[in-house]
């Protein structure tokens, strides 16, 4: 059974939620220690900007022990206890589970409905998990699944068209701050994809976009695009004396701009206003720019959440088909998934049919058919071959469609008991499918920025 | 005849900017979309209309404009609005009419009711003065010029809070963007300053001159270098100390209270003229 357990920008707030987030340096420590946990057989960590979530396939019925398993792992992870994070937490077992992981990937939970990132993230989550080595058969296959979901909301559904980015937002808020972006200078503080998207939107009317990066030259890279300037991150605070809109999205774990910088940056820039968009969880600027120092604004994703809301509304026709997609593609996931159980079935049938024909046969090709030439020989062995085939399609058949059913499992058994049958090997794991080259590789920049 | 005329055009004046206040007060309410400029256009009609009637009523007392105070209050009201008008595209201002429009009607209504009558205004022959036609002047354009920068400085205040409190739906989206208030508001300072300081030395020879000294006109004064050292200190401290947004808002809010003060004690003084030489009269 698929069991989810998380925080969202839905239920927990960006305090709580930064607390949780695991960078991709120390995830496969994280997923080894969450794997190490008998009740949960395969597991998955996502971590965007909007949602910290652990998935998880577990081998009890009711998913309850898994449920605490990865509640305490999530309190371990905080250093907290699991009482803490109870307010926050939501979680969801089985169908609601597969659905959830669904939703997700196609954007349907995103906090700006329709927006492309999440996919990728979720990209990522499955890699590093496969990397880990704790994504297998099912939940492995579930998530893949979820890929297919994303593809087919994305082009059979206008969900993503005119979509309220975070960016956009920050732009309008900006211009509603400034009035005219063309006499001001915008500072990006990280070089990954949020960067480069808000570069995109930022850059279309500000008279100068610089860009402040750990590596330089990733920096120089992203600037050399919109014809800016690039810095190193040590050189932050004289960057900010340039700059009037400043864009933060590094995967630091500490704040890169803190109060004490801001005052002794607002003394030299003269009270001019500085407007910070802090789109990176963890945060990177401290929220007390905002309440203690005169002319400075700090918002953070969760306080643009209400202008982006106002996409969903224009959007609910889009939302209608694209749930219907996520509940076709549901049935056919637990179709398959109860296909799973029948797969065994048919391989043992198959195998021991084949090897007690094929034990005659030899038999008799040893004793009185052993003057059959060679070509005889293979003859009869094509013959056998095609008579197991003839003999098994229609229970193999039968057993299929009844495994596609609610109460198919009750056929299974009988085939199991008659034949006397053991349980077969679990099917291989893929590979997460890439659209574009870019995604994921963006996503491991050394300042990387993640939203959802 | 010219007085039913002007009458008329007082009457016209005021009931545009009577709509023009209604309007605005609709728009920040959230519960009209008309466009600002719409309130805007009501302005420019209602000072059109106040314009004409200035010179007709000049015609009619065949008297200056800029003499006594009761004449001046309607001009300055035709001041404040062709200044918020001329500079409301440039800053981006419109909503700056929603503070515009009430002051003009309560200036053009306080000109024919307060302390008033119909009687031409007669200045005591002692007070008789070339200096004070420039004076009144000087101050009639500076304290228009302050109260849009005061306008300028509410909204900002607003605007500023709404920001703090991250509450940017609404009455945030109907305000103009927050650094245009801001340098709205210093430019209007600025431009207003040295009329002002124009009109305070004057002021001061004027009442050298006529050897003026009972307590209203000293608290007057008082009040009048209040209002000078306010402004100067919010300039200079924005200059050198870099005081902008909020700290300047508040300054320029408290000295233009101090020029309002001294426009309602000149107000009062025409109430009750016989101390001071005067006839109460009106256009």
């Amino acid at each position: 059974m698929i069991v989810v357990v998380g925080v969202s920008h839905k239920t927990a707030p960006i305090e709580v939620r930064e607390k949780l987030s695991v960078g991709a340096d120390v995830l496969p420590e994280v997923l080894a220690r969450l794997s190490k946990r008998s009740e949960l057989k395969e597991v998955m960590f996502l971590s965007t900007c909007n949602r910290v979530e652990v998935l998880a396939d577990t081998s009890s019925d009711s998913g309850q022990a898994a449920l605490r398993a990865i509640r305490e792992g999530l309190a371990e992870l905080v250093g907290d206890s699991p009482e803490h994070l109870e307010g926050y937490l939501y979680d969801k077992s089985g169908h609601d589970a597969v659905r959830h992981i669904f939703r997700v990937a196609a954007s349907l939970d995103s906090m700006v409905l329709g927006e492309p990132q999440i996919l990728g993230q979720v990209k990522d989550a499955y890699d590093a998990a496969v990397a880990a080595g704790t994504l297998r058969n099912f939940l492995g296959r579930c998530v893949h699944r979820a890929f297919t979901v994303a593809k087919r909301v994305r082009t059979e559904t206008a969900l993503g068209a005119g979509t309220v980015s975070i960016s956009s937002v920050a732009v309008d808020l900006a211009r509603k701050i400034f009035g005219d972006l063309s006499d001001h200078t915008v500072l990006l503080v990280g070089a990954g994809e949020m960067a480069e998207a808000a570069a995109r939107s930022l850059g279309k009317g500000a008279r100068s976009i610089r860009v402040c990066n750990r590596s330089v030259e990733r920096a120089a890279h992203l600037a050399a695009q919109f014809g800016g300037g690039a810095a190193p991150l040590d050189k932050l605070e004289e960057e900010l004396l340039l700059s009037d809109v400043v864009v933060t999205s590094t995967g630091s774990r500490t704040f890169v701009v803190t109060r004490e910088m801001v005052k002794r940056v607002m003394k030299a820039r003269r009270g001019r206003t500085l407007f910070f968009i802090d789109i990176a969880v963890p945060r990177n600027v401290d929220p007390e720019i905002h309440t203690k120092i005169d002319n400075c604004y700090v918002y953070n994703v969760d306080d643009l959440e209400t202008e982006v809301a106002f996409g969903l509304k224009a959007r609910q026709n889009e939302v209608a088909a694209a749930e219907k997609i996520v509940g076709e593609e549901l049935a056919e996931f637990e179709s398959w998934a109860r296909g799973l159980n029948v797969s065994p079935t048919i391989v043992a049938l198959r195998a021991k049919t084949k090897a007690v024909l094929q034990a005659e046969l030899e038999r008799t090709l040893a004793g009185r058919l052993k003057h059959l030439t060679e070509g005889d020989r293979a003859a009869l062995q094509q013959m056998m071959d095609s008579s197991v085939n003839k003999l098994l399609h229609a229970p193999t058949t039968r057993l299929k469609i009844a495994a596609s059913q609610e109460d198919g499992a009750d056929l299974v058994r009988a085939a199991v008991h008659l034949f006397d049958l053991p349980e077969g090997p679990p099917p291989e794991i893929e590979k997460a499918p890439r659209d574009s080259p870019q995604g994921a590789d963006d996503a491991h920049a050394d300042d990387d920025d993640r939203l959802h | 005849m010219n007085v039913y005329v002007a009458d008329a055009l007082f009457l016209a004046a005021s009931l545009a900017y009577l709509a023009a206040t209604f309007l605005f007060s609709r728009i920040l309410l959230g519960t009209s979309r008309a466009p600002a400029w719409l309130g805007s256009r009501l302005i420019a009609l209602g000072a059109s209309l106040q314009g004409v009637h200035v010179i007709v009523w000049s015609l009619v007392l065949h008297a200056c404009p800029v003499k006594g105070i009761h004449f001046p209050m309607s001009v300055f009201a035709v001041i404040l609005c062709v200044a918020y008008l001329s500079m409301r595209t440039r800053y981006r201002i419109d909503v700056v009419g929603a503070f515009v429009a009430p002051l003009a009607l309560t200036s053009l209504l306080a000109s024919r009711f307060v302390g008033g009558g119909t009687q031409m205004v007669d200045q005591a022959p002692r007070l008789k003065s070339a200096l004070l036609p420039v004076h009144v002047a000087a101050n009639l354009v500076g304290i228009a010029l302050f109260s849009l920068a005061f306008g300028a400085a509410t909204l900002y205040l607003v605007q500023e809070h709404l920001l703090k409190a991250k509450r940017i739906e609404g009455l945030f989206q109907r305000l103009p963007p927050l650094d245009a208030l801001d340098r709205a508001e210093h430019r209007f300072l600025l431009a207003g300053f040295p009329l002002l300081t124009i009109g305070i030395l004057i002021g001061t020879l004027w009442a050298r001159q006529v050897e003026m000294g009972g307590a209203a006109d000293i608290l007057r004064a008082a009040f009048g270098y209040l209002t000078w050292l306010l402004i100067a200190g919010v300039l200079l401290l924005r200059a050198a100390a870099g005081w902008r947004g909020r700290r300047a808002a508040y300054g320029t809010i408290a000295g233009f209270g101090f020029a309002m003060l001294v426009l309602i004690l000149y107000l009062l003084r025409e109430a009750n003229p016989g101390a001071h030489g005067h006839v109460a009269g009106m256009p």
